[in-house]
């Protein structure tokens, strides 16, 4: 709803309802907590997660017809993405076998969901909009019928409306009806940022095609917005690359690997959940398995790592990985990588050494040299090249201007960065490394991306965050015991305006709903109390006390 | 092609992939030191060539599953015989059935067969198009042939099936004959296993042809319990649990429902009993009772349903307070209230119209009986009988036992019942074991039949390495081979105080599969050291991974995450 002129008969009469519902947004939190044995109802919390920038509600139970039909308008209604998530929703808010069929006695309240997309641009793109509002009319004289309307600029706005719908809606176990509570429902929702990532490391642990789309599946469930392919790295390489088919040979196994159909199919997969794949070759550190298959990347067999600096070859191959991901992955960012890169092997090798010297080179020159070649390959391919923040750091004058530069080692360099002009990724180890088993949901969810920047015009240069699920002691077994529910918490955070965060006192308790609400989903998530992320319950209990 | 060892080992070595050799180092490590010994006797050339010999076949064992001797099926069917042929599976394959009796009403089959080849294909993306291949190469369908006409899933019905895959024909299909649908959903389960991802062909590979397998299992009783009261499962989470069950041929999911914590099921006799769930949405309907028990079913998987009596019961108390002896003294169940047996048997009445298994649990299990000699109107009640407390847990056992009868069922108590109770024990009583290992014999010389879960070898909670999972014989000591048919077979248990929806699969798998081994595989084809199995229950673990299923690493004791980077084959 960012430009009035695009509104149409439709939006006009929801523009009214917001005005009116404007009116009524500090009145009307009076949100029952129809779903737990709790009492008390009026100052019970609102169980969305994240939280929408603005919404009204009111003290209406609606019930809901298991035969709920779409009805779309506007230029992108007719999107597929609409239609099939739809129907996955439908499957998960008429999970129960007995809210499947419709009783012949009952008048349900809402039978009908109308979804009005205005703009038929599927392009999923960082800065897409991704906005939307939902509106659940209330039973009246006016309206016998209820009904159900998501009315967002673009399909992607339109996916995160049909999410809150759903944790709008849940299961009565008296009646067996599926049930929306606290209607009617007035809700304005937009991203606070634009970038809200999680990153996923199938190189110190393959993932299957399953667990990824597992993974991409509950990244939705929780608004995040791109996966972070970390796709290679020292330990393997499983990825195809047709113009240099020996990398894969890093693999593990010839059963751990990705095909590029693989990979474009997780592409797609996330797509249409309107998730952005940002994949990652991280050089020139972090690549010793690229030697497996082109022994020459290495500066000698028994010093192989960093990639050697002095053979274009390297620089040929990574142009090489580059055209061939181009085909692959859309996204306009593409990460270079760049961190802890230790030069010992150049400096010890003696052709590199050699080269060094012939160039005038110290190692770190040669870092800068390597890294910016690197972007280049990037840029000339129309990426956005992202680097960690080592590369800032080492040499923040030359980076390309166009650089995004991913925070890790601590808090500060975002500051410092979008001073420079810099754009800004946020992922605070002390925080935001979901490996860090220690980081209780506390500190995960009141890290703050914009800490320490005050000026509003740098502010914008920080895109958003990232978690990171770094991989060693993480596999298909347990990677979603560790990503959830913290994730979870980052996910708010990147989300949700500050000023409509709920207070600290009802965090847990939505959290701790948010969480079952996954395990609901199949989605494996941890217990949200234990000090130590994914650590099994202390002892018997409900879902909601652990 | 590879063929022949040698060319194996070439080709193992052109792929130069660092894993062999850390196989091969995990390997040697865990060969009998007998093995050695009798290598070190043979002299250092003889040696020498022994041991060149041994690490070719072991490539040649390692190196491609797809080409080896190696065979990759979990469990073990009882007869196998395979080739060294390929072939393509059609991306048309299909399932014919002429010739069978079996009308598939419900869709039983024809599901089976399509989850089938979506599992087979959710590795990778296939981009093969068989059209293009000689027909001669590939294989076009199945065909499933099966004798009974019935659909009836219960205790002791056939599942052995045939399955065949030729190398050639004219068409080519495969072939599975069985005596029940059962039968042939175990028999693609086991073709599932034969299909693998090739990323030379870049489609799906049916490897080895022509294999001739005819297989049935040794227990008919192959059970995992879930515990559904120490925390709730979400239906998700226990339906993904039942598809796993049925990757490993198990059949009989163990509903442990209700206990002390909390009573999640809805009985529409007596309603206000789930007020004992947690909170008023960790609950289960009837529809959904019915719906995992339709669900199991479809998988060939019985769903047993317990209700522990008279302990582990007070959350029944919750909705019906006079079930318990008093106030602050809440269990075990009134054994002097003719209301706790009118609600039983209303349990058990509902319980008649979801779970059509024949065998119902009554637990009997930890009867603390404290609170009936501690409470006055059941201890004058006991005094008026002329009963100690345990004749009142006897009296307790058995008039449920009576109740559980008049509804058709055959009745499974813990072991306790029996060590205590003994010969007064219905005769049909099945005596479930757990306290220790060994008690099987003593059930099965009283008359009595057994399902062995031994705590220090079948609990899934404790920490048990999957060695002891797999050598856990249900039927050690049992040396009158004329009582074998009285052990029913054996049964992990998944106990709920420390695990929930987030941790429930990696603590089930692959420990369960080690077991699940132990009771299909014919006796003599057990592996003696667990270690022969390791390699194929590693890829067993991984393929679980590759189906979505959260399987742990074989390392450790149920609990243990990746020690660091490495392949899933590795761990």
């Amino acid at each position: 709803m960012n430009s009035p002129s695009s509104f149409n008969p439709n939006s006009l009469l929801l523009a009214a309802l917001l005005l009116l519902s404007q009116l009524l947004l500090t009145t009307c939190r009076n949100l029952g907590l129809h779903q737990l044995n709790y009492d008390g109802a009026d100052d019970s919390p609102t169980y969305i997660w994240p939280l929408p920038s603005q919404y009204t509600s009111g003290n209406q139970t609606l019930t809901v017809n298991p035969n709920l039909t779409l009805f779309t308008s506007g230029n992108g209604g007719g999107s597929r993405i609409v239609s099939e998530a739809f129907d996955r929703y439908k499957r998960i808010i008429f999970e129960h076998a007995s809210s499947k069929l419709p009783s012949s006695g009952i008048d349900y309240d809402l039978d009908k969901l109308t979804i009005l997309v205005h703009s038929d641009d599927e392009e999923l793109q960082l800065g897409v909009d991704e906005s939307y509002n939902l509106l659940v009319a209330a039973r009246d004289a006016h309206s016998v019928i209820g009904e159900v309307t998501i009315e967002a600029n673009s399909v992607y706005g339109a996916l995160h409306g049909l999410e809150t719908l759903s944790q709008l809606c849940s299961f009565d176990y008296g009646t067996k009806t599926v049930k929306l509570y606290n209607a009617p429902w007035y809700i304005q929702d937009k991203p606070r940022f634009e970038y809200r990532g999680l990153l996923l490391d199938t190189s110190r642990h393959y993932l299957p095609i399953e667990i990824m789309k597992q993974v991409i599946e509950s990244m939705s469930y929780a608004k995040l917005n791109v996966l972070h392919w970390h796709i290679i790295d020292e330990q393997s390489f499983p990825l195809e690359v047709p113009s240099f088919p020996k990398l894969w040979k890093g693999a593990y196994t010839k059963w751990e690997r990705y095909t590029i159909d693989d990979a474009s199919e997780i592409v797609d997969f996330a797509k249409k959940r309107g998730i952005n794949v940002m994949a990652e070759v991280d050089v020139p550190g972090h690549a010793e398995s690229w030697g497996t298959g082109y022994p020459d990347l290495w500066p000698s067999s028994s010093c192989r790592e960093p990639l050697d600096v002095s053979k274009n070859f390297t620089f040929d191959l990574i142009s090489g990985i580059l055209s061939d991901m181009k085909k692959i992955f859309p996204f306009g960012l593409f990460h270079l990588g760049g961190d802890e890169v230790n030069t010992d092997c150049w400096t010890s090798t003696p052709h590199v050494q050699q080269w060094l010297q012939d160039h005038n080179m110290t190692a770190k020159d040669a870092y800068k040299y390597f890294v910016l070649r690197a972007q280049e390959i990037a840029i000339s391919l129309n990426w956005t090249p992202v680097n960690w923040e080592e590369t800032f750091n080492s040499f923040p004058t030359s980076l390309n201007p166009k650089t995004v530069v991913h925070n890790w080692l601590g808090a500060g360099v975002c500051p410092k960065a979008v001073a420079k002009g810099f754009r800004c990724i946020y992922s605070n180890q002390g925080f935001w490394y979901l490996d860090h088993l220690d980081v209780p949901w506390e500190l995960v969810y009141y890290a703050e991306p914009l800490e320490y920047i005050t000026d509003a015009s740098q502010q914008k240069l920080v895109l958003g965050g990232e978690v990171c699920m770094w991989g060693e002691t993480a596999d298909a077994s347990d990677v979603q015991q560790t990503i959830w529910p913290r994730a979870a918490a980052a996910a708010e955070r990147l989300w949700s305006a500050q000023e409509s965060r709920s207070s600290s006192t009802t965090v847990l308790e939505r959290l701790e709903y948010f969480r079952c609400l996954l395990t609901r989903r199949g989605v494996p998530a941890a217990p949200v109390r234990n000090f130590y992320a994914r650590s099994p319950p202390i002892g018997p209990g409900s879902c909601y006390r652990q | 092609m590879v063929t022949s060892p040698l060319m194996c080992l070439r080709y193992c070595l052109t792929e130069s992939n660092n894993l062999l050799l850390l196989i091969l180092l995990q390997n040697l490590k865990e060969r009998s030191s007998a093995e050695f010994d009798r290598m070190l006797r043979m002299g250092r050339t003889r040696l020498k060539i022994a041991y060149i010999w041994y690490l070719v076949c072991f490539f040649a064992v390692y190196c491609d599953a797809d080409d080896a001797n190696e065979i990759n099926i979990w469990p073990m069917p009882v007869s196998v015989s395979f080739g060294s042929g390929n072939l393509h599976l059609s991306n048309n394959f299909e399932l014919i059935t002429e010739g069978s009796k079996f009308a598939d009403a419900s869709g039983i089959l024809k599901e089976a067969f399509s989850r089938t080849i979506d599992i087979v294909r959710s590795s990778h993306v296939v981009e093969l198009d068989t059209s293009k291949i000689k027909p001669s190469l590939v294989l076009k369908g199945i065909h499933v042939v099966i004798s009974s006409p019935s659909d009836e899933l219960q205790y002791g019905i056939d599942e052995s099936y045939k399955l065949n895959i030729p190398a050639q024909g004219n068409p080519i299909y495969a072939r599975i004959e069985a005596k029940t649908v059962y039968g042939a959903l175990h028999g693609l389960q086991t073709f599932s296993q034969i299909c693998s991802y090739s990323l030379s062909s870049r489609g799906i590979l049916v490897h080895q042809v022509p294999w001739t397998i005819a297989d049935q299992p040794r227990f008919s009783y192959r059970g995992l319990l879930i515990d559904t009261a120490r925390h709730y499962q979400p239906l998700r989470v226990i339906k993904k649990i039942i598809d796993a069950m049925a990757y490993t041929k198990l059949n009989v999911l163990h509903w442990h429902i209700v206990d002390t914590q909390s009573f999640p099921l809805e009985i529409p006799s007596y309603p206000k009993l789930w007020d004992g769930s947690f909170t008023i949405s960790e609950r289960y309907t009837v529809a959904d009772a019915a719906e995992i028990v339709s669900y199991a079913k479809k998988r060939g998987i019985n769903v047993l349903a317990e209700i522990d009596v008279p302990g582990h019961a007070e959350s029944w108390g919750f909705g019906y307070p006079s079930l318990r002896p008093s106030e602050n003294c809440t269990g075990p169940l009134d054994v002097s209230n003719d209301f706790t047996f009118k609600l039983i048997d209303g349990i058990l009445s509902d319980f008649s119209k979801i779970f059509k298994f024949k065998f119902v649990h009554l637990g009997g299990d930890e009867v603390d009986t404290s609170c009936w000699i501690l409470t006055p109107h059941v201890k004058s009640w006991l005094q008026k009988q002329g009963m100690g407390d345990s004749d009142a847990y006897q009296y307790f056992v058995l008039r449920v036992q009576k109740l559980a009868l008049s509804h058709g069922y055959e009745v499974i108590n813990w072991e306790e019942t029996f060590n205590e109770i003994g010969s007064k024990l219905n005769p049909q009583t099945v005596v479930h074991n757990w306290l220790a290992g060994g008690v099987a014999e003593k059930i099965v010389k009283a008359g009595l039949r057994c399902i062995v879960s031994n705590q220090d070898k079948w609990y899934l909670d404790h920490d048990i390495r999957w060695q002891d999972f797999y050598s856990n014989e249900p039927l050690e000591n049992i040396t009158n081979h004329q009582l074998h048919s009285r052990v029913l077979g054996g049964e992990v248990c998944m106990w709920g105080e420390l695990i929930d929806a987030a941790d429930i699969e990696q603590m089930v798998w692959p420990r369960a599969a080690a077991a699940a081994e132990r009771m299909w595989t014919s006796y003599d084809k057990l592996a003696k050291d667990p270690s022969d199995v390791r390699s194929r229950l590693s890829h067993f673990r991984c393929l679980l991974n590759q189906r979505g299923v959260a399987a742990g690493p074989l390392e450790g004791l149920g609990n243990t995450r990746p020690f660091g980077p490495g392949s899933c084959y590795t761990k």
